[in-house]
């Protein structure tokens, strides 16, 4: 017998199976989930009235009117954390011996890591797609129509992606599904020193210098010109432009890790 | 053509805190068609010699071949014409184990069709049938064992790799595994199998390596192995320490194991009056005496100086079974 799969198809196996571990186990989706449409409610429910929402007279209309487009791109971009589930894929199936498995017949040793990767770029988009959905009910409306919320979508999976990227990189070099899961620390600097609740211009000191850094304040801006402001096409370009090199530098992080860790010892 | 030949193969892994020698000296060859046991005890070399064969380790020096092809440079093709059930290769537990089959079928190259056919002949083969749809963490120890063995054979290898596949199993499934092992050798199935119990490894293999510290220290068939160390075993035992120590001055070439000396000889039996004569006119008391021929248990002591404590493990679970 020899193994004749192409890459594409020995990639599709393995992805099938890691797709069945994760729909074995519903629950360790929903934290995440619940987390990002709890942000979106309490956040429009407690910053609504101030910053913009449809009462009037707030003091500062950030929202022109809709608070909800201003919320929004912070729940979708706690969704896309949900990418960082791949790492835990990975060192799941290390720890528990499977990767040793796969290392053991002819097939492709990217198969193996890049099907926890296409795993969380689908977690990414399920997510993502969900909270867009509440959003859409409870009152969102893209500035530059419909076609906005697709914006937002592949802004949120490429920043997903970044994050993907991360945890297998510090799964791989952890070798434990803890050290994957700390991939989530970056969560807290990532969405609270960037302007969650308010416009940049209104940050001030060192939070401002932060934000100006981190960037997760030109995805979320990016998310928000679309939802709030209109064709805002060079803020849409940093916002691609962060979320990409974000991507790029972890996947370059994670494609290093793991060439090591396939590496025969 | 040698399944597999090896050749003064080592392992060394090198660390910041310090470099260990695995595998210091292993050379053995394996014939066709043939169970070649590696016996030893736990971080003997066994498990990381195997992994050298199979692809998943690279060898520090030494060269080593599966069919006719380098393990290090023929690494692709090595992999396409080996089956391998490892202690530490492992089975997704949240999937079930038609399933997994199924899956590694797909990998192997199987169409769907073909997939689901070899799934249900390997269930079969492996008596897994009617837990297939179940998931596999449902499984009991003896269940995995087979499973995993199962998905070892899905492409039909040539030759098998199995590290301590009974390890840590009961006596009935044990015995299960056994007989599976022995009708794929009888299928024309090479088998190198490693294996810390004296008794699975004079059962199964038509011949044993014992390695000991990184180094083969002796090898061939359970009977060469045996008469290697020539002649019958006489045990003495005695009651009183005394006795003992004297008897150690009287009797040469004794090893002794607790309250008992054990001595090699040639016609055992025809000796024993002529030794018990000399203990007792140097007023030596002995509580009991047999001659028995050499098990594997008295040629691992002989050639590594110390018992293998596996063995009595499995032993004591066939008592307990059997009670």
């Amino acid at each position: 017998m020899v193994s004749n799969r192409s890459f594409l198809v020995q990639l599709q196996i393995l992805t099938k199976r890691m797709v069945l571990r994760v729909v074995r186990r519903p629950l360790a989706e929903l934290p995440n989930l619940i987390i990002s449409a709890f942000f979106l409610f309490v956040y429009d429910g407690a910053l609504g009235g101030v910053f913009g929402g449809t009462a009037s007279g707030t003091p500062f209309d950030f929202a022109k009117g809709n608070f909800i487009n201003f919320i929004l791109p912070v729940s979708i971009v706690s969704a896309s954390l949900s990418g960082a589930a791949s790492g835990i894929y990975l060192v799941e199936d290390i720890e528990s011996g499977v990767f040793k498995r796969y290392q053991s017949m002819p097939i492709s040793r990217w198969a193996i890591i890049l099907a926890p990767m296409n795993v969380g770029a689908l977690r990414v988009l399920l997510q993502s797609s969900l909270i867009l959905f509440i959003g859409i009910i409870i009152g969102a409306d893209p500035a530059v129509g419909n076609i906005g919320f697709l914006i937002v979508l592949s802004i949120a999976f490429i920043w997903g992606m970044g994050f993907a990227g991360y945890s297998v990189a510090a799964g791989v070099k952890s070798g434990s599904s803890q050290g994957a899961q700390a991939a989530t620390f970056l969560f807290f600097p990532a969405i609270f020193l960037a302007p969650t609740f308010v416009p940049r211009e209104a940050l001030k000191g060192w939070l401002e210098t932060a934000a100006a850094y981190n960037p997760t304040t030109y995805v979320i801006e990016a998310m928000r010109a679309v939802m709030v402001d209109g064709w805002e096409l060079d803020v849409l370009f940093r916002g691609y432009i962060s979320a990409g090199l974000f991507a790029a530098l972890t996947l370059t992080l994670a494609v290093l890790s793991a060439r090591k860790a396939t590496e025969k010892a | 053509m040698l399944a597999v030949d090896v050749k003064n193969i080592k392992k060394t892994f090198i660390s910041k805190q310090d470099t260990v020698e695995a595998v210091k000296d292993v050379s053995f060859q394996v014939k066709q068609g043939e169970i070649f046991g590696l016996l030893g005890p736990n971080g003997a070399g066994k498990s990381t010699t195997i992994l050298m064969l199979t692809t998943l380790l690279s060898i520090t020096d030494g060269r080593a071949s599966v069919l006719g092809l380098d393990v290090s440079s023929k690494d692709k093709e090595v992999r396409e014409k080996i089956g391998v059930a490892l202690q530490d290769t492992g089975i997704d537990n949240l999937l079930t184990g038609k399933e997994l089959f199924f899956t590694t079928c797909r990998l192997w190259g199987y169409s769907k069709k073909d997939s689901e056919k070899r799934t249900t002949e390997l269930l079969e083969l492996v008596g897994l049938k009617e837990a297939a749809d179940r998931r596999v963490k449902t499984y009991s120890g003896g269940m995995k064992r087979r499973l995993d063995l199962g998905l070892s054979l899905v492409h039909s290898p040539e030759i098998l790799f199995l590290d301590e596949p009974t390890t840590g199993l009961d006596p009935g499934s044990r015995r299960v595994l056994w007989d599976e092992i022995k009708r794929l050798r009888d299928n024309g199935v090479t088998i190198i199998l490693t294996t810390q119990y004296l008794e699975e490894a004079d059962e199964l293999a038509d011949r044993i390596a014992i390695i000991d510290e990184g180094l083969v220290v002796a090898e061939g068939t359970s009977d060469e192995l045996k008469a290697g160390i020539g002649g019958d075993v006489i045990t003495f035992a005695f009651e009183n320490n005394n006795d003992l120590e004297n008897a150690k001055n009287i009797l040469k070439n004794t090893v002794q194991e607790k309250n008992e000396l054990r001595i090699t000889v040639e016609d055992g039996a025809s000796k024993i009056p002529g030794y018990l004569k000399d203990l007792s006119s140097n007023g030596v008391e002995v509580s009991s005496v047999s001659a028995s021929k050499p098990t594997l248990d008295d040629v691992f002591l002989e050639v590594t100086g110390y018992r293998l404590e596996g063995s009595e493990d499995i032993t004591k679970e066939e008592e307990k079974s059997e009670r």
